[in-house]
């Protein structure tokens, strides 16, 4: 990786690819698409450990879309491989076994069902031990490679396999998506950030500045979900977008566990995310349910209120 | 019984068409039985779904290694050996495949036996009434046309309920019922030899031996080599650059998940076909229109 590199337009952006084409994954796919800008900036030399999930379909045998190491673990235990790897790489490297240039990054890459519910605690405890590694968590907002079951990172009046529109659940999803940024910032890690696709230098700024980190470097990103969000998947970059300037995806970073925003959204009313995804066609139609909507979008009020020190959301 | 198995594409709507064929045949007093197959992958692979129609008990089992018709969704699928549309393929039965191309093109390129092979552009039918390559209700038509299974009452019906499932929309169930009718009556019906089942003795079985990870686990040591599967046939409109209004800003270059749009000395954006999956994000995108889309036939 170049050091100096400064991210500030999308001509800045490394023309190199290190995830190839021809992946079994759904077109349009919002994670995929963060993955391979995540890698423009990561470089060849890295080992991604992946934990069960759509991306699990990547590297199916006797296939591979990447140029550098790939290894598959179970769902729960993604950063606990991660310390298996990069004990092993110190050893080697220290015996002399093998050449220090030829040291490797350790990416772990979950789905959000990984990373917000089966492997949370080996995240933690990765976070505890300072690991130093990556962690990328692509998050399309319910188990999307099963046939899109509620997971804790659904939100609020979505719906999902398990969670369909009834007459006692009219909003379908009645939990709220449970805050994984605010829960790995406790811990208090050196560097971790949310990103979105459709931010790719937003994305790749973020991904260089992490380098600059020693342990743990957390990322979630948006991966907008053409099958199980229910859109045709040309729209995936329009409703990442959307979900930033609605502020319901907010772009934010925390150093040392000091939360900043790199992005301050123009607050379009959450309605233009919603109205675009079958999975809150519920909330539009056959009748409108504007008690759920409203509590979306006061929900969205409330999280920005205290850092735009405003009582409501300026429109 | 008929025996009938569908190929094509996950999101094209195969698993709804053969549940649409099972319940129209079901209205009709048949006894039926159907189910889908397909792995892990989702939209785009390869899938394949099953029908059994009798007028007695079903009480055959498990996938059709001896289908009496094979449904066709997607022409590209007859290029792939992974989705293996020829099995059990044989003299007398119907090959029925939703192309743009004669039927005694297929037959002669594929070096078919005397197989009753029927050709219709279903999608083409599809996009122009429901505006998308949904071809469920209209394959489903077909197939209930070719086998007299069920009449047009009982198709209407069954798309209906099959189709309020999946919980779309009335007017896009509307529409697929009038594609499907289009479709219900360009076919006809064709005498269908029944495969007659000989019981055969069981699967040979195989004990597995362990080995160590070293040699048990499978390691690839290819880099990249997923360029090989040519996701290209997947495809339904096609991106094409205009390069007159192309401003080079990047965009389409940095929003392919896919990464088949490469950048060229000139910084011009370059789409690779072969690849490219055709989920039209740089279309969207293009801030200067110059990205443009075409209909895709005959790609084979």
């Amino acid at each position: 990786m170049d050091r100096a590199k400064i991210y500030k337009n999308v001509k800045d952006i490394n023309e190199e690819e290190f995830v190839l084409p021809g992946t079994p994954l759904c077109a349009g796919c919002g994670g995929l698409l963060a993955l391979r800008l995540a890698y423009k900036v990561l470089g060849q030399k890295v080992v991604i450990l992946n934990a069960a999930g759509c991306f699990t379909l990547l590297s199916t045998y006797p296939y591979t879309p990447f140029r550098s190491s790939w290894l598959y673990t179970a769902m729960a235990c993604g950063p606990a491989g991660a310390q298996g790897i990069r004990d092993a790489l110190d050893i080697l490297i220290e015996k002399g076994s093998i050449p220090k240039e030829e040291n490797l990054k350790v990416v772990v890459l979950t789905g959000d069902g990984s990373a917000y519910d089966i492997g949370l605690q080996s995240t933690s405890g990765a976070i505890h031990r300072n690991l130093d590694f990556y962690y990328i968590c692509y998050d399309n907002e319910a188990f999307g490679n099963t046939g899109f079951q509620m997971a804790s990172s659904s939100p609020y009046g979505s719906r999902t396999g398990t969670t369909q529109p009834s007459d006692a659940y009219p909003m379908a999803t009645e939990q709220q998506k449970k805050d994984l940024f605010e829960i790995w910032r406790a811990h208090k890690p050196p560097y971790m950030a949310t990103v979105s696709p459709a931010h790719p230098v937003d994305l790749s700024a973020k991904f260089k500045k992490a380098s600059e980190y020693k342990g743990p470097k957390l990322f979630i990103t948006l991966a907008p979900c053409p099958t199980g969000w229910g859109y045709g998947a040309s729209r995936s970059n329009r409703i990442a977008k959307l979900a930033v300037e609605c502020g319901i995806w907010p772009l934010k970073e925390a150093i040392e566990g000091k939360l900043k925003h790199t992005y301050i959204p123009k607050f379009k009313p959450v309605e233009e995310y919603l109205s675009l995804q079958g999975r809150y066609d519920h909330l539009f139609k056959p009748v409108r349910n504007d008690f759920t909507i409203k509590k979306i979008q006061k929900g969205i009020d409330r999280y920005w209120a205290p850092f735009l020190k405003l009582t409501s959301c300026k429109r | 019984m008929i025996r009938v198995r569908f190929h094509g594409r996950g999101g094209q709507g195969i698993k709804t068409a053969s549940r649409i064929l099972g319940t129209a045949a079901f209205l009709e007093g048949y006894y039926v039985q159907d189910a889908p197959l397909y792995g892990a992958e989702r939209r785009g692979a390869p899938i394949t779904a099953f029908d059994r129609i009798s007028k007695e008990p079903v009480l055959e089992r498990g996938i059709i290694t001896n289908p009496d018709i094979i449904a066709i969704g997607d022409e590209t699928l007859l290029n792939d050996a992974a989705a293996n549309v020829f099995q059990g393929i044989r003299k007398g039965g119907i090959f029925f495949v939703n192309t743009h191309y004669e039927a005694s093109h297929i037959l002669e390129r594929y070096c078919l036996p005397e197989c009753k092979v029927i050709v219709h552009d279903v999608t083409d039918i599809t996009i122009n009434t429901v505006g998308k390559a949904s071809v469920s209700a209209t394959l489903a038509a077909c197939i209930c046309r070719i086998t007299g299974t069920a009449g047009k009452e009982a198709l209407i019906n069954a798309i209906k309920k099959e189709l309020k499932s999946i919980e779309l929309k009335d007017e896009t169930i509307d529409k697929n019922i009038e594609a499907a009718i289009l479709c219900y009556d360009k076919m006809s019906e064709v005498p269908i030899e029944t495969y007659r089942f000989n019981p055969v003795s069981g699967p040979k079985i195989i004990a597995v031996k362990h080995y160590l990870p070293p040699k048990g686990v499978a390691v690839i040591y290819a880099k990249g080599n997923t360029k090989k599967r040519k996701t290209g046939n997947w495809r339904l409109f096609k991106p094409c650059i205009n390069y007159e209004r192309c401003v080079r800003c990047g965009i389409c270059f940095v929003s392919c998940p896919d990464g088949c749009i490469s950048l060229d000395t000139d910084n011009y954006p370059v789409i690779e076909y072969a690849n490219c999956k055709g989920c039209l994000i740089c279309y969207e995108e293009c801030s200067a229109k110059a990205i443009e889309t075409k209909r895709e036939v005959r790609t084979w």
